[in-house]
């Protein structure tokens, strides 16, 4: 039922949306890929092959984190606390109230792994809206799909890392992240770092809470299994039907995240990308199994190749000469056909 | 006055059960030490505090407010989101509240903030009462916050806020603006040792001007034609019943006040507002009137029953209260102008003597539409379907009484 | 005719320029192994990858699918008459590929760690598929040309000073070499061609999973397909502009009749490719977005109709005998598929917070220019030194 509530949410949003970005939504519309998929389907063999799940199955108890923006009071205090937990220069808490640096929008980099960002309230100016940004730790998280080494795990407790002795720093992760969230230390040419929200997994280990969730003055970040945190949104929403929309952004956006939003504003105002429920690496993994399906594919190539190479040359055997080859190609491509 | 008595007994009774069950323990007395200002009176105000809470218990609770079914049971006790914003009936006034509290509890970087109490009770005065910030207090002595928050951050049940976090909503649910000038050390929090006072003197005495309620409002659209639109406020305070919360809800300082700083607080100001937000709130009950119900040419006059309602309230009908005839939900029942329309059970039980005579004989075993068509009583009787030559009243069917 | 080492002189003036365009693009190379990627290119968080991977990387493999499809051509179906273009086919294919992989090295952070693919697998990254069918197939590359290697120096081993008693050792492995490639030649021919169509194809997965930050005109589920397409018909006419350029450069006489079928033969191969784009485009209704002629609807544009044309060209028959059409044509066809790579890797790539628009720096397209010129220089270098391209003995 609360499904088919977003559904209907989404209806009602997309004609406000930017033109382009509806665009993007109807492109991705499901009925759309799959008459494409249609044409891919008999060269790639897509969609009869079940698609691998994720490595590692995710914990029941695997931790959720809500970010309620009707209650961040835009302290940037988590940037802050972020900031000092990882390391990174961070300097005066008080220089945190300076709230000229609302003026424009700020996304997480390599200095700052989470930022706030002041949106308007048409309500009352007075009230801004404050949305925390950082790594949304997806379910099905496309950066752990697309690293080419692995150096990016989704662990068991739901939180998405990154491991240094991997990294060959390609950032392939960054063209993959939907919420355009690894950043990369642009400036650095020995040991360059993606960096990105681990969730504070060092102070999760010594049974800290996540440096951001601790400070929150307001407990903004409600932090706690996901499937306690889904309903403690859904009961906030029902109570206060009138300061919420009823969306929770990454209940199913792209498979679900981790971190999780509720709002009394669309999402779209909030520079939130609306996005389809469909995993992110989805299709490009279903892709990817079905080109090298148990290498089926490839070693049936090969075999065909082999076939045709020792028909043509079979045909002209009496012109090219070099027969010694020729029967060792023959007797080489029957072993070759009869293993394929 | 005998009766007094029977209302006081069970009330002190109620009263000492009350004060036993929700009297803080010592422990979270500690945390919100009350600052009152020097003069007495104002100890006097926060002694009455506690015995006028109690006196004015009024609500009805049953079962059924809080549970679904009439018999819950503890396996399946099918429990009802808390109706608490509509248990209070309780009211406090301003001054019976502490001027300051100061909140030390929570201090690990900072010193214990001062909250001017009294000016903000002033305020929620003119936005929802106590309730805005003292929720699921349904009755009895204000509770503390630690009663429901927790104290750690990491806990089990983390749809109820921490202390830090209950704290902290309170405000900035309003003082969400941060600057250089008015961050968190400037606005509520001195480091410790600090021994500065952030509260303001002009604080300390502040009161908001009493605020009178409008009789009728009137204004004057930028259309062509019914450019005036009349709204009677006190109408529907008074006789339409409305409580202000209905129509004033989601409202703050900003409906009157500037946003802007450095305008006189006191200059009032009004935003320039969208056609849907200024027809929210009629909109609420008036969703099916046409656009003429409101907008006309002309002021409108106030509620008239014989207008509005096509029928004029005589005698003992102008005295009774709407909701008899109305029923007592928004929005009213209409009903017709027949008399059985309200009274359901006219014709069996009537006792025609009321009317001023007694049927003779020959009349008793008549029907009420025999003389009296199509139901309506307000109609002189009619003689003639029987009799040529009599009429009401000259002839009566009956002795006069 | 025979493949021949072309006798001339390696310095002429345009070599002089391809020198200096190749210092100029090693001293940018050298500032951003100093100070990092940053301090060269307009990459940033929004648009972590730009021209190097756009265009150094992606249409290098692409334009060096002559290797795959002429040895296709020539060893697997047989057509020995092409066998004059195999080997400077191969030789392309096996620079360019260094070349792509020298563009990773330069675009990667951690360049020291460009070996952990080979120990560290994942099996869902496209990405991991490009780099391990890219490494393999390089390696096959290097042994494919082995035998002109051996060709050149069998019998003409002639080491300097104190090694020249090495001589014969030499000479006997070089004939073991020779002989055992040419018994098992065919499985990397073979396997050559398997792993240029997966990594081909590998190739346009690598966008897919960037989703809605692709724009719809080219974010397809199947863009492999047309990666592959496009691979495949860029391969023939890839070959025809290269041979044309190098009799022009080395005065040679050019084997237009044999140029000319290669011309023949791209036309079902293109019509493939370009069937399958416009098909793509009309099934997922994105034509809209070319209707709104802006600047990435003029780009789609430009990449559609430049194979187009190349179509029509050689469609149009004129294409038998003048190399003037052949050249123009298979102009086409390159720049076209060039435009498409560019384009799938940047044009199309719009993040939803992006900040701004990417537009390659200075630097970047100093490296990028360098290397295609050093990729010319060597290029030339072992064709003057190695039986590479086949001609009258002058």
């Amino acid at each position: 039922m609360h499904k088919q509530k977003v559904c209907t949410y989404k209806v009602l949003l997309h004609p406000r949306r930017s033109l382009i970005y509806f665009d993007y939504m109807k492109n991705l519309d499901r009925r759309n890929f799959l008459k494409t998929a249609a044409v891919g389907a008999a060269s790639l063999a897509l969609g009869s092959r079940p698609v691998k799940a994720a490595d590692k199955t995710l914990s029941e108890d695997r931790i959720g984190i809500l970010i309620d923006t009707t209650v961040c009071a835009g302290c940037r205090h988590c940037e802050w606390a972020c900031r000092t937990a990882h390391g990174l220069p961070a300097g005066d808490l008080e220089s945190y109230s300076d709230n000229s640096v609302f003026k424009y929008y700020r996304r997480p980099d390599n200095s700052s792994l989470t930022v706030v960002n002041e949106f308007e309230n048409e309500k009352n100016p007075m009230l801004p809206v404050y949305v925390k940004s950082q790594c949304m730790h997806c379910e099905k998280p496309a950066c752990v799909s697309a690293c080419i080494v692995g150096a990016l795990t989704k662990n068991e407790d739901g939180s998405v890392t990154w491991n240094d002795d991997k990294c060959i720093g390609c950032r392939y992760c960054m063209v993959a992240c939907q919420f355009q969230v690894p950043t990369y230390e642009w400036h650095k040419s020995i040991d360059p770092h993606i960096m990105k929200c681990d969730l504070c997994s060092e102070r999760r280990s010594k049974g800290l809470l996540p440096a951001c969730v601790e400070i929150c003055p307001n407990e903004a970040l409600l932090f706690g299994k996901r499937s306690d945190i889904l309903k403690a949104a859904k009961n906030k929403i029902k109570r206060k039907p009138g300061t919420y929309i009823d969306h929770i952004y990454g209940e199913h956006e792209i498979g679900g995240t981790t971190v999780m939003y509720i709002s009394g504003k669309k999402f779209d105002d909030l520079k939130m990308p609306q996005l389809g429920t469909a995993t992110a690496p989805g299709i490009s993994e279903a892709i990817q199994h079905g080109i090298f399906a148990y290498f089926v594919p490839p070693v049936t190539l090969f075999a065909l190749l082999g076939t045709v190479m020792w028909i043509t040359k079979f045909g002209k055997s009496g012109t090219a000469g070099c027969t010694k080859e020729n029967e060792k190609l023959q007797t080489e491509n029957k072993n070759e056909t009869s293993s394929g | 006055m005998k009766k007094i008595h029977f209302i006081l007994i069970p009330l002190v009774f109620f009263g000492f059960i009350l004060g036993k069950v929700f009297t803080p323990d010592t422990e979270d007395k500690k945390q919100i030490s009350t600052e009152f200002s020097q003069d007495k009176a104002s100890q006097n105000d926060a002694g009455r505090f506690h015995d006028n809470s109690l006196l004015r218990v009024t609500q009805k609770l049953n079962c059924k407010s809080c549970h679904e079914s009439e018999y819950p049971t503890k396996d399946y006790p099918g429990l009802l989101s808390c109706p608490r914003s509509d248990m209070i009936s309780v009211y406090h006034s301003p001054e019976e509240g502490p001027e300051f509290v100061k909140i030390d509890e929570m201090s690990d970087y900072y010193n214990g903030v001062e909250f001017s109490h009294k000016v903000h009770a002033e305020m929620s005065e003119m936005s929802g009462g106590c309730t805005g910030c003292h929720h699921y207090n349904t009755t009895g002595p204000v509770l503390n916050c630690r009663k429901c928050h927790e104290s750690s951050r990491s806990r089990e049940d983390v749809s109820i806020p921490d202390l830090k976090a209950a704290y902290h909503r309170q405000c900035t649910n309003c003082h969400k603006q941060w600057s250089n000038e008015n961050g968190c050390s400037n606005q509520c929090h001195t480091p410790k040792g600090s021994d500065v006072s952030l509260v303001s003197s002009s604080v300390k005495s502040k009161t908001h001007p009493v605020l009178t309620l409008p009789a009728k409002l009137v204004w004057e659209t930028g259309a062509k034609t019914n450019k005036i639109v009349t709204f009677f406020h006190n109408e529907h305070v008074e006789i339409f019943g409305l409580e202000c919360k209905s129509c004033h809800n989601q409202e703050s300082c900003i409906k009157c006040h500037t946003v802007e700083r450095n305008i006189d607080p006191a200059k009032l100001t009004r935003r320039d507002r969208s056609i849907e937000e200024h027809h929210k709130p009629c909109a609420n009950c008036h969703m099916g009137n046409s656009c003429q119900k409101c907008h006309r040419d002309r002021e409108l006059s106030p509620f008239d029953h014989s207008r509005s309602g096509g029928w004029v309230l005589k005698s003992y009908h102008s005295s009774i209260a709407c909701e008899k005839c109305h029923g007592t939900a928004m929005p009213y029942i209409r009903t017709g102008h027949k008399c059985i329309s309200c009274h359901k059970k006219f014709s069996e039980e009537f006792d025609h003597k009321l009317a001023g005579f007694t049927f003779s004989e020959g009349h008793t075993g008549l029907e009420c539409k025999n003389c009296h068509p199509d139901g309506d009583f307000t109609k002189t009787p009619v003689c003639t379907d029987c009799h040529d030559d009599k009429s009401f009243p000259q002839d009566l069917p009956g002795t006069r009484k | 005719m025979k493949p021949l080492p072309v006798k001339r002189n390696f310095f002429t003036f345009g070599v002089f320029i391809l020198i200096v365009l190749a210092l100029n693009g090693l001293a940018f190379l050298a500032i951003r192994f100093y100070s990092g990627l940053g301090a060269v290119t307009n990459l940033d968080n929004q648009t972590p990858w730009g021209l190097w991977i756009g265009v150094d990387v992606a249409a290098g493999v692409a334009l060096a699918a002559g290797g795959f499809t002429s040895a296709a051509l020539a060893h697997v179906f047989h057509r020995e008459s092409y066998s004059a273009i195999v080997r400077p086919a191969l030789l392309t294919a096996m620079l360019g590929y260094t070349f792509v992989a020298f563009a990773v090295c330069i675009d990667i952070g951690r360049f020291y760690y460009i070996w952990h693919p080979l120990l560290m697998w994942n099996g869902n990254s496209a990405l991991f598929e490009v780099g391990i069918c890219v490494m393999i197939y390089m390696t096959v590359l290097y042994i494919e040309f082995l035998p002109i290697v051996t060709e050149r120096f069998i019998g003409k081993v002639n080491l300097p000073g104190v090694l020249a008693a090495f001589n014969k050792p030499v000479e006997a492995l070089l004939k073991l070499l020779d002989r055992g490639l040419g018994k098992t030649m065919f499985v990397f021919v073979i396997a050559g061609v398997v792993l240029s169509t997966l990594h081909q194809s590998s190739l346009g997965t690598l966008m897919v999973i960037a989703g809605q930050k692709m724009h719809p005109l080219w974010q397809t589920p199947v863009l492999p397909l047309l990666f592959l397409l496009s691979a495949i018909a860029v391969g023939f006419p890839m070959i025809i502009f290269e041979s044309l350029f190098a009799s022009k450069s080395f005065r040679l006489k050019p084997e237009v009749s044999l140029l000319s079928n290669l011309g023949g033969m791209t036309i079902p191969l293109l019509g493939m490719y370009l069937a399958f784009k416009l098909g793509d485009m009309f099934i997922r209704e994105t034509f809209v977005y070319v209707l709104r002629f802006d600047y990435t609807a003029w780009m789609f544009i430009a990449e559609t109709f430049l194979p187009l044309t190349a179509f029509a060209v050689l469609l149009s028959g004129k294409r038998s005998h003048t190399q003037g059409y052949l050249l123009l044509a298979s102009s086409l066809v390159i720049a076209g598929i060039l435009l498409n790579r560019f384009n799938n890797f940047i044009t199309a790539y719009r993040p939803f917070y992006d900040t701004v628009t990417y537009v390659p720096s200075v630097g970047e397209v100093s490296v990028t220019i360098g290397c295609i010129a050093l990729l010319i220089l060597i290029y030339r270098l072992i064709v003057i030194y190695f039986p590479v391209i086949s001609h009258e003995k002058n």
